[in-house]
Formats: structure tokens, C-alpha cells, sequence
């Protein structure tokens, strides 16, 4: 590619030819005022704030979508620009409800910001606003006409990231609004709560329940980590406050995600509705009952004693690396809580958004690894990708596919893919047969295996790579961090069992099969390492710190007792 | 004495029908702009110098040249989404005259080597959406349109669009959008349609009045056209004339005619005897001239030189007691009911200018009203993401040339005509003979 030379505020850059005045400026570290834009999305050169001059344009230009040409000479603060600046801003400010003091995005605010920056002290048009509803409507996040300025980055965000298509717009200039579909309540349209919106919004409009008027920029701090509810390993940035997860984001830099998340790791951490399980608790006479560690691991190894070496301990994805080589210490058998993970070719998620023809075996990425579907849905929405679904039941992509076709009726689409260049087949290990024939007949297809639990790589490589299939045992651990349920065969296999530890965040639904049950630390309590479902290995940073045991203490001195 | 061009069939009893159109010289040029080469052709329109009709006067012939990719998917739009208010000369030449848009626009889809044409038109043309199916079926018909136009290897299809009433559908960019089912804004240019346009294919959009020329221009030669009008405005222009003057109507016209000879001659004066205080030259978003001024010729240079626009040739004439204050806050409401609400400057800037009109008509508040909204139009001027925005601005410049009779709104509290400020008043005077005129 060639570069060219352009001089911003007097600074001479080299930058590619294609590149924005606004990625130039960038690149020579110049900041430029922006508000619709975002750098993961396209420029739509809408709000106006980033006009800057350009020498020979008759007008100010917009940053965000004028291309750069060989010898620009650009200013982007002559007075000129920053009068400009000011007055849309005037106009923003004039134009609905932005009392900042009653807004619970005060301090975090981009407009806010932007106001501060460029010292408007005073309004200088009416505030002619009319009032807009507040649809409250969904479990997650309300949505604030009043705040809204129009800069569309949520309705791109739901478009062009998550390919949901979710949002747009209803009537025109002083009238326009944000809507969902046809204009029906946000909490009964065809939104799936991944909260990127939510994310994007630069203003109050979107709201989060969980964290509104919880803390503003200078009171909280990011932590950047990882999601563990499923083997995409998504980036996080944990926003914490007095030693407190306020609100989950998707970090914006991280692989494979970029920024995204899905409802179940954006929102379900913080509307857990179980109990935490602080204290440690023991069945007595058929009731359990809060005991001391000490009293709790002794009666632990007691049960495990009695059951010799038929003990079985089972993981869940919850589990870090390090939390996993330390239940090495453990007698008996290990195994995954769910089946154990099937090897792909090495395919990266990088490939779903590449592949053209998508063939998705048994299993339904609209409800896990919701990331990796959101791939699928930009793909099919954007570059005319086309997907095919193989289940014998509907999933939630069907609406994105060209057809949903049973199990037994595979070969048709191998049939349609056999033109694609790049044919992607994704599975869980319960397509996995299915998947690997299909890959034989299309030999251009790549194939995206997806493991079941968020760290069963992970653990595999710590050696727990048994797929837990209601092997027998007298006694059973059960290592299962914020685990949302029991798998059926585990569950089975635990009512049968004579003895029964299980350390985890939250008692449900661990309390209805424990004889001891023991705390433990969630995703956000812990530092560590995971191995997400391309084999990557990310690091966990602990957010807030308690005072738990964790699952090495747990398994060196249970394994001492021993 | 001028002889009427595009409204020479108009005045015809059922004009707008194919026989009474081939009767008088229709589709002849058809066949020999297809004998001709697709680059003869450019060249020809490129010397009669014809320039678009729409309001921003572009070259035809260049236009045309920009179309040049070979072996892609072209499309050619017909720009029927006559909105600019004081505008209905595209109106009256589809309604009369549908088959010599059509021929003009086989032409000039041959010409780019489009295979579809597009109609997109106003939804409220109830009478005009007709005639263009009915006009449209009968070319098929008759083997002017479809598969192996008049025998030869070239084929078009055309097909009517209609619009759901949006002033900015008419940009060519908003129309291409509502063409592909979204939403009606404008695009980002560049790329201009003629690179990106339809299904991000080259696209020519013309408007009804430019590809109305084109039979004429292939009929009796570009030499022929050029020597109307000017030098660098060619060719017959209509006029729609409304407002204070006894005959109100669309008046075909060579490029360079006097503005006073086309309120005076052709549209018979002010009724009452009044003064001309302004006249809108050509539609709302073209900056008005005073009373002053009606010696200028109506070209595209011509009003460039006094600081307006030829735009579409709408002109609207006030007489004296016109409230000029009046005009502007009618004008940016208009505006302001249009924005498509995409950037900030065109959106809010047009409540806001609409507001502190509202507001000095009504004679609130003091000359920092006035102020106020003259930093606002100068804010807007040049920010906005399309022309539109800047057509307010424009407008409302044009106003101020009145400044006086806004400084005496809100000194005396109230309009220094006593005309009472009244929400959506309808237009007082009564003139005889609303209705077509060709020149005669």
C-alpha cells in the first residue's frame, strides 16, 4: 500500500493512502474531537463535531470520513474549527434533556466531555426540547430518548458488530428516534441483550440498571480480564468501584471478541440471583449447616476416605489452569463437567469472518458462544455469507440461515458448499461425527470446533481431559466455580453417590447434593490463566479481592488430610 | 418569437398519450441515437452544452462521460421527486408529455450503456404515476423499451419507484438509498452515484426537465440547441411562476430570458398594480432578490453574479406587502419538517432558526433574537453533511436583505405591515387563471 505525506497542526505524517484525516491524526497522535464516530465502526460523518479545516476546501471538513490525499495541510484547532466545534455543540445541547447533574452518566459522558473541553459555559440557543418516552422495557438497560443524541453508534454497533439489526430509526429531523424492529418496546423486539449498544452509547441514553449512578469516571477503575462462561474466552473490562464489579464491558482490544460480549457474560455476573456462598457448610443430620474451614475439610476427608480411591473429581469451565493442576493433588479419576473437547484443524474464530458458506452441526451459537454467532450473523448480513443450520430442532440462527436442514439431510449441504471457497463448519463435540464427514466431502472447508466449557482446553492440557459421562464413583468433588447448572449425568451420577464435596461461588444448585460444600472464588475474584477454544491462553486478573480459600488451598489440604 | 420546445405537445388534446406523441414527432430520435455510437452521442450533448434541470446546473454531456466503466451493471434514475417548493414543471411535462422523458431517458441510458432506468417519483403525483405506467407499457408495447430495443442488440427495462414524501428523496444520493428500501438520507460524497450508485453500481440520475431535452437535442442537432439561450446557459427552460402575479403557471422560455419580462409579459404583472417587493428566483432554497433586481436574466451565470441561483426556476413573486419575515420562518419550517435528521447542523439548526423566527414574527423579545439567529444561519453555512442545510442557509440569507423589516418586528412587537402573525395563514391573494401557459 502506499503512504502519503500529509501535515496536520503543522506535524508532517506519513500514512497509508485510503486512511481518514481522522486515522492520520491518530497515527501522528493528534486528537481530534469526535462523537458519532467509533473507531469499530464506520464513519457515518454525522454528528459534525469533528469538522477540522483543510487548506484549498471551501468548507470545514469532517475528519471522520474525508480521505487524506498526498501534500493535505490540515489544522484541527485554528479557530475556525474550534468555533465550529462549539457551535454544534450549542445546537446538541439545545436539542434534548442534558441536565447533566440528574444524568446518571455525569463524568463518563462523551458530550459531557466535550463541552468541558471546548468551555461552553452557558446555553446559547433555547432549549427548545420536546420530551421523548424512556423505554424501560428490558431486564438489562433503559433507553433515554431525552439523553439520545442521534449519533446512530448504537444502531451500526447491533448492524455492522453483532449483525442483529435489531435498532434504527423512526421519523425524521427534530422527531427522529431510536427504535427497535418496527417500532415495538425494546423488551419485546428481536434484540438479544448483548448490551454492545449499551457499551457504545457516548451519552446517557442507554442506561445500565445494574450500575446507573454507581460511580462515575474518576471513581471506578478497569480491569481487564477474561469471561469464562464459554470457550470463546472474551476480553472484559471490569468496572469496579469500592471493591465491587459495577458493570462487565467488552474490551474493545482484546481477541477473539473485539469488544463484543453476549448477554451471558455481560449481564449475568451481575444479576445473579443465587446465594453467594461465603462460609463453608456441612451436612449435619441431613441439613446443612455453616461450619469453620477447618471442620469442613476434616469432614470432608473423612467422606472421601470412606469411598478409598473410587473418588471422582469433576471441574467445571470455571476452573483456571492453576486451579486445575492443583486438583492433581486429589486421589482418583478427573473429568470435565460436560463432554470433553474435540479437536478442530486449528481454525481460529478469525475464520467466521472470512468463510463464505457456514455450516453449523448440532448446536446453536444464538445461545452458546453467542460471540462466535455474531460472526456468522455479520458475515451473512454484510458479505452475503450464506449459513445453513444441521439440527433436528429450531435454533435461535435459523432466522440468519438459507435453511435448516435435519441431520440425516447433511449431504445437501454439503452439495451447497461444495462451490464455496471457503466452507466453515462449526461444532460442538456433539456434531462432532457428523462434522468430521462433512469436513471429508468439502475439502476446502475449515473446521471450528468449539469446546464445550469455557476452560475445557485448559484443563485438558492440566490433564482433566475425561468428558464426564456418569463414570461411577463412591465419592465425588466437584470443583464448580459459578457453574449455572448441573449437567443431567452428573447430576444422576451425584444422587447415587455415597459422598459429595463441591466447592463453589454460589450454593445453588449444589446444596440439593452436598454433604460438604465448600466457597469459592468467582471469575472476577481470581488471577489465573484459561485456554480458550483456539488454544489461545489468556490471563484472569482479579478485580476484587476476598478473603475465599481457593481451589489450590482446598486441594493441598484436603490432599494432606488424605 | 420563441417557439416551445418541451411544451410544444403539451397544449394537444391527450398529449400525454403515445399516438398523439408519434403524431407529432415522437420517438424519432430514438432511432437514430441508436444508430449512433454511445460516445457520439456524449459528444453531442456535450456540445449543446445542456446542463441538468434539477437545481444545480452539472453538464449533461460530463455526466455522461463519468459513466465510464465498460461491462458492469449501469442504472439510469429518473428524477421525478419534484419537492423543491414553488417547483412544478416536472409535474406538468409528465403528466403531458410522459413519452418524451422517456424517449430522452432510452437515449441517455444508451448513451452510459445502462440496462435498467428507474422512475422515481413523488407519491403525491397521483395523475403523474399513472400516466408514466400507462406511457411506460405502451413503449413496451410498441417495442421502445424491453428486449432488442427497435431491433437492435440493445435492451432497457424501466419501472416506476414511487416515493413516500420526502423532500430529501430528491437528492440523488437519498434516492438511490430509498430506491434499495432504506431509509431516504443522503450519502457520503464522493464516490458520486455515477461511480457508487444503485447497488453500488454506476448510476445516472437525471432530472425529467434535462432528459426532456435530450429527442431535441438528437432531432435538430447540439448546434441548433446551443444557439438558444446564453453562451454557457443553453437550450429552453421552464418556468413555474406563483405568487402575486395575475397568471401563475409553467412558461417554456429560452435560458437568459429577463426575470421582469417573465413577470410582466409572460405572467401578466402584479395583480393590484403593487410593487414587486422580492422575487424567489428559482424555488426555496435559492437566496430571493429584491424588487431591485428584476433585471437580471434567467441563467445559471446570470444569477450566480447577483448572489442566487437559477436552481429549478421556480420563481415566486411577492408583492409589497409581503411580510419578508414572514417568508423566512414559512421557509425554515419547511426546512425543518424536511431534515432527515441525520446531522447535527441540518437538524437542530432548523428548529432553532424556525424558533427564534417564530419568535421575532411574533414580535418576543429584542434585535439579540435577530442577532442570534444570524450567527446561527452563519454557523450552519457549510457544516451541514448535504446541500440541504445549506439551502436554508442560502434562503435566509436571501431574507436578510430585508434586515430592517426584522429590526422593526421586534422594535414595534408586531409585523410593521399590521399583517397578523398566524400560524400556516393561507396565501391571501386571489389571481384568475391558475393554469398552464405555454408562451405564446
Amino acid at each position: 500500500m502506499t503512504n502519503v505525506r500529509v501535515t496536520i497542526d503543522g506535524q508532517e505524517v506519513l500514512v497509508p493512502a485510503g486512511s481518514t484525516v481522522l486515522e492520520a491524526a491518530r497515527l501522528a497522535g493528534i486528537k481530534i474531537s469526535t462523537l458519532c464516530d467509533h473507531p469499530a465502526i464506520e464513519p457515518i460523518g454525522a454528528c459534525r463535531v469533528c469538522l477540522v479545516e483543510i487548506e484549498k476546501q471551501r468548507v470545514l471538513q469532517p475528519a471522520c470520513t474525508f480521505p487524506v490525499s498526498e501534500g493535505m495541510v490540515v489544522h484541527t484547532n485554528s479557530e475556525r474549527v474550534q468555533e465550529s466545534r462549539r457551535f454544534v455543540l450549542q445546537l446538541l445541547f439545545s436539542e434534548r434533556n442534558h441536565f447533566c447533574m440528574f444524568c446518571q452518566m455525569s463524568g463518563s459522558c462523551e458530550l459531557q466531555s466535550l463541552a468541558y473541553e471546548n468551555g461552553l459555559d452557558h446555553w446559547e440557543f433555547d432549549r427548545a426540547f420536546t420530551k421523548f418516552s424512556v423505554d424501560a422495557s428490558r431486564k438489562y438497560f433503559a433507553m433515554d430518548h431525552n439523553r439520545c443524541i442521534l449519533c446512530r453508534r448504537c444502531i451500526r454497533a447491533c448492524d455492522e458488530l453483532v449483525g442483529n439489526g435489531t435498532l434504527g430509526l423512526k421519523n425524521r429531523g427534530a422527531n427522529t428516534i431510536i427504535i427497535a424492529d418496527l417500532d415495538v418496546p425494546f423488551g419485546e423486539s428481536s434484540c438479544v441483550s448483548c448490551g454492545t449498544c449499551l457499551q457504545i452509547c457516548p451519552t446517557g441514553a442507554l442506561m445500565d440498571r445494574a450500575s446507573a449512578y454507581m460511580g462515575a469516571k474518576n471513581e471506578i477503575t478497569r480491569v481487564k480480564s477474561r469471561c469464562m462462561a464459554c470457550s470463546v474466552g472474551c476480553g472484559v473490562e471490569l468496572v469496579v468501584r469500592d471493591n465491587r464489579v459495577i458493570r462487565v464491558e467488552g474490551d474493545w482490544e482484546a481477541a477473539p471478541n473485539k469488544g463484543l460480549l453476549c448477554e451471558i457474560g455481560r449481564f449475568h455476573p451481575l444479576h445473579e440471583e443465587r446465594h453467594r456462598l461465603r462460609k463453608p457448610l456441612v451436612r449435619r443430620e441431613g441439613i446443612l449447616v455453616e461450619a469453620t474451614w477447618e471442620e469442613a475439610l476434616r469432614a470432608a476427608a473423612q467422606g472421601l476416605k470412606a469411598a478409598g480411591q473410587e473418588v471422582c473429581t469433576v471441574a467445571s469451565g470455571f476452573v483456571t489452569n492453576e486451579e486445575a493442576a492443583a486438583l492433581q493433588a486429589l486421589p482418583g479419576a478427573k473429568a470435565l463437567m460436560g463432554s470433553a473437547p474435540v479437536a478442530g484443524d486449528g481454525s481460529c474464530l478469525g475464520v467466521l469472518d472470512e468463510a463464505d458458506v457456514y455450516i453449523m452441526v448440532n448446536t446453536d451459537l444464538a445461545k452458546d458462544h453467542q460471540v462466535a454467532g455474531f460472526a456468522i450473523k455479520r458475515s451473512v448480513r454484510h458479505r452475503g455469507a450464506r449459513l445453513v443450520v444441521l439440527s433436528d430442532q429450531p435454533t435461535k440462527m435459523d432466522d440468519w440461515a438459507i435453511a435448516r436442514w435435519t441431520l440425516a439431510e447433511a449431504d445437501r449441504a454439503v452439495r451447497l458448499a461444495a462451490e464455496a471457497q471457503m466452507p466453515a463448519i462449526i461444532y460442538t463435540p456433539e456434531g462432532a461425527a457428523l462434522a468430521e464427514t462433512l469436513a471429508a466431502q468439502l475439502p476446502r472447508a475449515k473446521r471450528v470446533a468449539l469446546a464445550p466449557l469455557g476452560n475445557a482446553l485448559g484443563l485438558a492440557q492440566a490433564g482433566i481431559s475425561q468428558g464426564f459421562d456418569g463414570q461411577k464413583a463412591a465419592a465425588y468433588v466437584v470443583v464448580a466455580g459459578e457453574a449455572p447448572a448441573m449437567p443431567a449425568p452428573l447430576a444422576s451420577a451425584l444422587d447415587k453417590a455415597d459422598f459429595v464435596v463441591a466447592q463453589a461461588s454460589y450454593r445453588e444448585p449444589w446444596d440439593q447434593v452436598a454433604d460438604v460444600l465448600l466457597p469459592m472464588p468467582t471469575t472476577f475474584e481470581k488471577s489465573g490463566t484459561m485456554v480458550n477454544t483456539e488454544g489461545h491462553a489468556y490471563a484472569l486478573s482479579a478485580a476484587v479481592k476476598v478473603t475465599l480459600p481457593s481451589v489450590q488451598e482446598m486441594a493441598a489440604q484436603l490432599g494432606s488430610l488424605l | 418569437m420563441f417557439e416551445p420546445v418541451l411544451l410544444k405537445r403539451a397544449s394537444l388534446p391527450r398529449s400525454e398519450t403515445i399516438e398523439v406523441y408519434m403524431a407529432n414527432g415522437g420517438y424519432q430520435a430514438l432511432p437514430k441515437a441508436l444508430e449512433m455510437k454511445p460516445a457520439e452521442l456524449i459528444d453531442l450533448v456535450k456540445r449543446s452544452k445542456l446542463r441538468g434541470r434539477g437545481g444545480a446546473g452539472f453538464p449533461t454531456g460530463l455526466k455522461w462521460g463519468f459513466m465510464t466503466p465498460e461491462n458492469v451493471t449501469k442504472y439510469l434514475c429518473v428524477n421525478t421527486d419534484e419537492g423543491e417548493p414553488g417547483t412544478f414543471k416536472d409535474r406538468e411535462l409528465v403528466e403531458k408529455d410522459p413519452h418524451q422523458i422517456i424517449e430522452g431517458a432510452i437515449i441517455a441510458a444508451y448513451a452510459v450503456g445502462a440496462q435498467r432506468a428507474f422512475v422515481y417519483i413523488r407519491g403525491e403525483f397521483f395523475l403523474g404515476v399513472k400516466r408514466w405506467i400507462k406511457a411506460i407499457a405502451d413503449a413496451y408495447a410498441r417495442g421502445f423499451l424491453g428486449k432488442n430495443i427497435l431491433g437492435t442488440s440493445y435492451s432497457l427495462d424501466m419501472s416506476v419507484h414511487r416515493g413516500a414524501g420526502a423532500y430529501i428523496c430528491g437528492e440523488e444520493t437519498a434516492m438511490i438509498e430509498s430506491l434499495e428500501g432504506k431509509r431516504g438520507e443522503p450519502r457520503l460524497k464522493p464516490p458520486y452515484p455515477a461511480q457508487i450508485g444503485y447497488l453500488r453500481q454506476p448510476t445516472l440520475v437525471h432530472n425529467v426537465e434535462t432528459l426532456a431535452n435530450v429527442p431535441h437535442i438528437v432531432n435538430r442537432g447540439a448546434e441548433w440547441y446551443a444557439s438558444i439561450g446564453t453562451e454557457q446557459s443553453t437550450g429552453p427552460k421552464v418556468f413555474c411562476v406563483s405568487g402575486h402575479v395575475f397568471r401563475r403557471g409553467v412558461y417554456e422560455l429560452p435560458m437568459g430570458t429577463p426575470l421582469h419580462e417573465i413577470i410582466y409579459t409572460h405572467a401578466g404583472g402584479v395583480p393590484g398594480g403593487k410593487k414587486v417587493k422580492a422575487v424567489i428566483p428559482g424555488g426555496a432554497s435559492t437566496p430571493l432578490l429584491t424588487g431591485d433586481e428584476l433585471d437580471v436574466t434567467m441563467d445559471f451565470e446570470s444569477l450566480a453574479a447577483v448572489g442566487s441561483a437559477l436552481g429549478t426556476g421556480a420563481i415566486i413573486v411577492m408583492d409589497e406587502d409581503t411580510c419578508i419575515v414572514d417568508v423566512a420562518r414559512r421557509t425554515a419550517r419547511f426546512f425543518a419538517h424536511e431534515s432527515c435528521g441525520r446531522c447535527t447542523p441540518c437538524r437542530v439548526g432548523t428548529q432553532q432558526a424556525v424558533r427564534l423566527l417564530e419568535r421575532i414574527e411574533a414580535g418576543e423579545g429584542d434585535s439579540r433574537l435577530i442577532d442570534q439567529l444570524v450567527d446561527l444561519v452563519d454557523g450552519m453555512a457549510g457544516k451541514t453533511f448535504c446541500p440541504m442545510g445549506d439551502a436554508l442557509v442560502a434562503a435566509l440569507r436571501g431574507t436578510f436583505k430585508f434586515m430592517e423589516e426584522f429590526h422593526a418586528h421586534v422594535a414595534l412587537k408586531r409585523c410593521p405591515l399590521g399583517l397578523p402573525y398566524q400560524e400556516g395563514a393561507p396565501i391571501r391573494e386571489k389571481a384568475p387563471g391558475a393554469s398552464t401557459h405555454a408562451a405564446a
